[in-house]
């Protein structure tokens, strides 16, 4: 009854799961498209060399003595037990390997922690559920759209890339894979770090970090191009932000925020005189608000209204503005809900 | 003697109807039971989420659930499985042996052991109600980071009030293993010669009565926050989000230790016995336990590396401290099998297994302990395996070990040595099966919590193998569950120790008197039961310890 075939089997078994188990976790890292990324990688597999011989070591033991010491007659098995030189051994070989371990932890992370002065400046936003990033030197900004299309960030290739990473409302965080590397976006800090993409290519990124109803889709694409490209890319952005205009029809706008985006891009309103706004927010259980600013650096708020829980409607009367150029958006999302608005 | 007058607190009961029984009892014995009927019974709700949550994975696109759904499952299935399944069936076995372990009739407390037991099902009923309530139940995951938490509906309080039950209950139970284990034990049941697994019990409990205070605590100033109107974590109002993620790690960390020094114990007995040999270093784990309980509370921060609000150095020293200790455990572990005469009974299968895949969960820890490895797998698919390889792969693997050593003394009934071989081989592939393959989803950038993924990440097939996985482990506890059940119809026929084994438990009937002992053996080293049995076999040669 006792004895089956079962132990041998499974050495077989043991012995071909951990050597393709290595295999397959050193091939299946991602190896890094940046320095920071790389430095990672290489600590990945310095860990990997460390841990190898433990694991290897203690199932062969382990499995060692299922194969020897089975017990095959009745004499008592010696009754010995380990003194206090054993227990010694025992304390000092796994010391002695975390002791040759943190090192080499903290010295990648003082390599990738390094700061460069950046040649991109790019503020990170994230909110319920998509990213914006504004461009802070080129004064541009790219937005995602909730369940439609994610945001994309355009990086030239082999420069230093400076991230500032705030959220608007609870915690995210911005995950590329490739760079090995993610950062938590957290509601009231701004955190930054760099890194220097080296490799051209689309990207995918992701929010790691759990936050409500549609964070499997809170997705972003890096896209890294030459230099020229961006160049070309910069200029295209500027002159559809600029492009954008309308004329005034009344002193009535009326907007609808609908699956967190606005219908509605570009707002005017005649110069000198007071208009109302009609908002309506049919977004169940969302917040949204307008507010009028010079731009999306918000440098100057000109109006602003309370938040409006969907669904609901609300009708906001606003001062007189000079005639000018403006930006309005929803102050819970940001740029990704904004638009132009024009006073003539 | 005590011994004597005992019986008759149970001959009363005994016209009042089997249920009132046992809705009344103080028995430890009957307490410990409870506790693993209500554990049992959450783990198969637990479990039920668990393969919801892993067919929708097995293909990219919705199918079978939408997102909030999903994200309510994985929350609950988290809060479950930890608060309610695996803590409470290891305080289960520990009130159902370290009294008999320790040669005690009872615990210290008789009656605030009912309380804290009756108010887990109070509890995780409560936290289940949420499925019916406005909104839904709690979607935020076990962690129910803030502000998010402070945003979501009623089945967030009822959560909240359901985890402030089970804290409570955790803090009396805890008092009370410490007040028994301090001062019912047998005549010459010194410190020294306790079991490990009341070690374990002991180890457990000093954490609980250090952590989950502050847990409590932290868990009445969310409420306060989303009902009262304070603002402790929400940044909109001039609280800090991160407070929340201290106050909870605080606790939560300690926690794991919480779920695995029982467990622990229970393996390192089970190594022994059926190993025919004494525990190769008993000094060695008690050194350990102790190490691990004290460095548990400094690394709490180690899981918000991600933050960059933390002192990055500082928390991976000390994490990568822990595996010292554990490290030392393995050790004795291998050199109680070594020369040994190894029986592999079903307790033991499950014991060994325990060794091989908490190995895995203990060594793919030390990446997420360097903070730079950890940017990159902190929050993917990568924890999601480590976390299942400690707490799945380690202690589950552990309690299943205890079940079947146990069962017979609980019971007075064997289990089907056959069905418990189907049991552990299936489960032993299918664990494997479904959590090694999430180790290179998290390298290729998976992160957890996510109701969906798209076609073009590369995940597909490695969820759909997991998922494979997750079946073959259900069709193994449901051989557990019908052994367990065809054995209760089975009449009692279990020895007082069928199992040659060492300590206490086994020297009293199976299953034992309301008593507990008619007579103690007595006590002269940690193996009592083994020195008996090797006096009356003869003078040839002595216990050890």
């Amino acid at each position: 009854m006792g004895s089956s075939p079962l132990p041998v089997t499974r050495t077989r078994i043991a012995r071909l799961a951990a050597a393709s188990a290595l295999l397959l976790l050193t091939g299946c890292a991602k190896e890094g498209i940046s320095p920071q990324g790389q430095e990672v990688h290489r600590l990945f597999v310095i860990i990997m060399i460390l841990a190898a011989p433990v694991f290897l070591g203690v199932e062969a033991v382990l499995i060692w003595c299922i194969v020897r010491y089975r017990k095959r007659d009745d004499d008592p098995a010696p009754q010995t037990v380990g003194g206090s030189r054993s227990l010694v051994v025992f304390f000092a070989i796994p010391a002695v390997i975390i002791a040759v371990l943190f090192p080499f932890g903290e010295a990648t992370l003082m390599n990738i922690e390094r700061r460069e002065t950046p040649q991109v400046q790019i503020k990170v936003e994230g909110f319920q559920w998509e990213w914006t990033f504004l461009y802070l030197n080129e004064g541009l900004f790219v937005a995602g759209k909730t369940l439609v299309r994610p945001a994309v960030m355009v990086l030239p290739v082999d420069e230093p890339v400076q991230i500032q990473l705030v959220s608007r409302d609870v915690i995210h965080s911005f995950f590329v894979p490739d760079l090995l590397f993610k950062r938590d976006a957290i509601p009231g800090r701004t955190t930054t770090f760099t890194f220097t993409p080296t490799k051209l290519g689309t990207f995918h990124g992701q929010c790691a970090e759990f936050c409500g109803l549609w964070h499997s889709r809170m997705t972003f694409d890096v896209k890294v191009v030459a230099p020229l490209d961006y160049q070309a890319w910069i200029k295209q952005q500027r002159k559809k932000a600029q492009g954008i205009t309308c004329e005034p029809q009344g002193t009535t706008l009326s907007l609808i925020a609908h699956n967190i985006s606005w219908n509605q891009f570009c707002l005017a309103v005649p110069a000198n005189t007071p208009f109302t706004v009609d908002i309506t927010n049919q977004d169940v259980g969302i917040q949204h608000n307008f507010s009028i600013y010079d731009s999306f650096f918000e440098k100057k708020k000109y109006f602003t209204s309370p938040r409006i829980t969907g669904p609901d409607s609300e009708t906001l009367n606003a001062n007189p503005l000079p005639p000018g150029h403006y930006y309005f958006q929803c102050d819970v999302h940001g740029p990704a809900m904004s638009g132009a608005f024009i006073v003539k | 003697m005590a011994v004597t007058q005992a019986p008759t607190r149970e001959l009363t009961p005994e016209p009042r109807g089997r249920l009132l029984v046992w809705l009344t009892t103080t028995d430890h014995k009957k307490i410990g039971i409870l506790y693993l009927v209500n554990s049992f019974s959450f783990f198969t709700v637990g479990g039920i989420f668990a393969l919801l949550m892993r067919t929708e994975l097995a293909r990219p696109g919705q199918q079978l659930i939408g997102a909030h759904a999903y994200n309510e499952l994985f929350t609950i299935h988290g809060t479950l499985m930890i608060f309610l399944v695996i803590f409470p069936i290891l305080a289960g076995l520990g009130n159902y042996f370290v009294p008999l372990q320790i040669g005690a009739l009872d615990m210290a407390f008789p009656r605030i052991n009912a309380l804290s037991f009756w108010l887990l099902p109070v509890g995780g009923l409560t936290i289940l109600s949420g499925f019916l309530a406005k909104g839904g139940a709690a979607a935020c995951g076990w962690t129910c980071y803030a502000p998010l938490n402070e945003q979501l509906g009623t089945g967030v309080d009822l959560w909240l009030a359901g985890l402030i039950l089970v804290g409570t209950a955790s803090i009396l139970g805890a008092i009370n293993f410490i007040v028994t284990i301090l001062r019912m034990r047998a005549p010459g049941m010194t410190m020294m010669r306790l079991p490990v697994f009341v070690w374990g019990i002991l180890a457990t409990s000093l954490l609980v009565i250090l952590a989950t205070p502050v847990f409590t605590a932290g868990l009445i100033m969310l409420f306060a926050d989303r009902r009262l109107g304070t603002s402790f974590f929400d940044p909109a109002h001039g609280g800090v989000a991160l407070l929340w993620q201290n106050v909870f790690w605080f606790f939560g960390h300690p926690e794991v230790y919480m779920l695995i020094l029982g467990a622990w114990g229970v393996v390192t007995e089970i190594l022994s016995v059926f190993s025919g040999r004494p525990i190769f270093s008993y000094r060695g784990v008690v050194l350990s336990f102790l190490m691990i309980t004290a460095l548990s509370f400094t690394v709490w921060a180690h899981h918000m590396f991600a933050t960059g609000a933390v002192e990055l150095p500082f928390f991976s020293i000390t994490t990568e401290l822990i595996s010292i200790p554990t490290g030392v455990l393995f050790f004795v572990w291998l050199g109680t099998l070594w020369k040994g005469k190894l029986r592999f009974e079903v307790p033991m299968l499950f014991a060994l297994g325990f060794i091989a895949l908490f190995l895995i969960g203990g060594i793919d820890g030390v990446w997420a302990a360097s903070p730079a490895m950890d940017f990159a797998i902190h929050d993917t698919y990568w924890v999601v395996a480590h976390l299942h390889y400690v707490l799945f792969g380690g202690t589950l693997f552990g309690i299943m070990a205890g079940m079947y050593y146990w069962f017979p003394k609980m019971s007075g009934r064997m289990l089907s040595r056959k069905l418990g071989q189907w049991h552990f081989w299936l489960q032993f592939i299918g664990f494997n099966v479904t959590f090694f393959p999430m180790h290179i989803l998290g390298l290729r950038g998976m992160p957890r919590r996510i109701a969906d993924y798209a076609p073009d990440r590369g995940w597909s097939f490695l969820n759909l193998v997991s998922t494979i996985g997750a079946f073959l482990i259900a069709i193994s506890l449901l051989i557990f569950f019908a052994n367990v059940l065809t054995t209760l119809r089975k009449p009692r026929s279990a020895p007082a120790d069928p199992w040659r084994a060492n300590t206490l438990e086994w020297a009293t009937s199976s299953p034992p008197p309301p008593h507990n002992f008619d007579a103690l053996p007595a006590i002269h080293s940690g193996r009592p039961v083994y020195d008996a049995r090797v006096a009356e076999a003869g003078p040839t040669d002595r216990g050890s310890r």
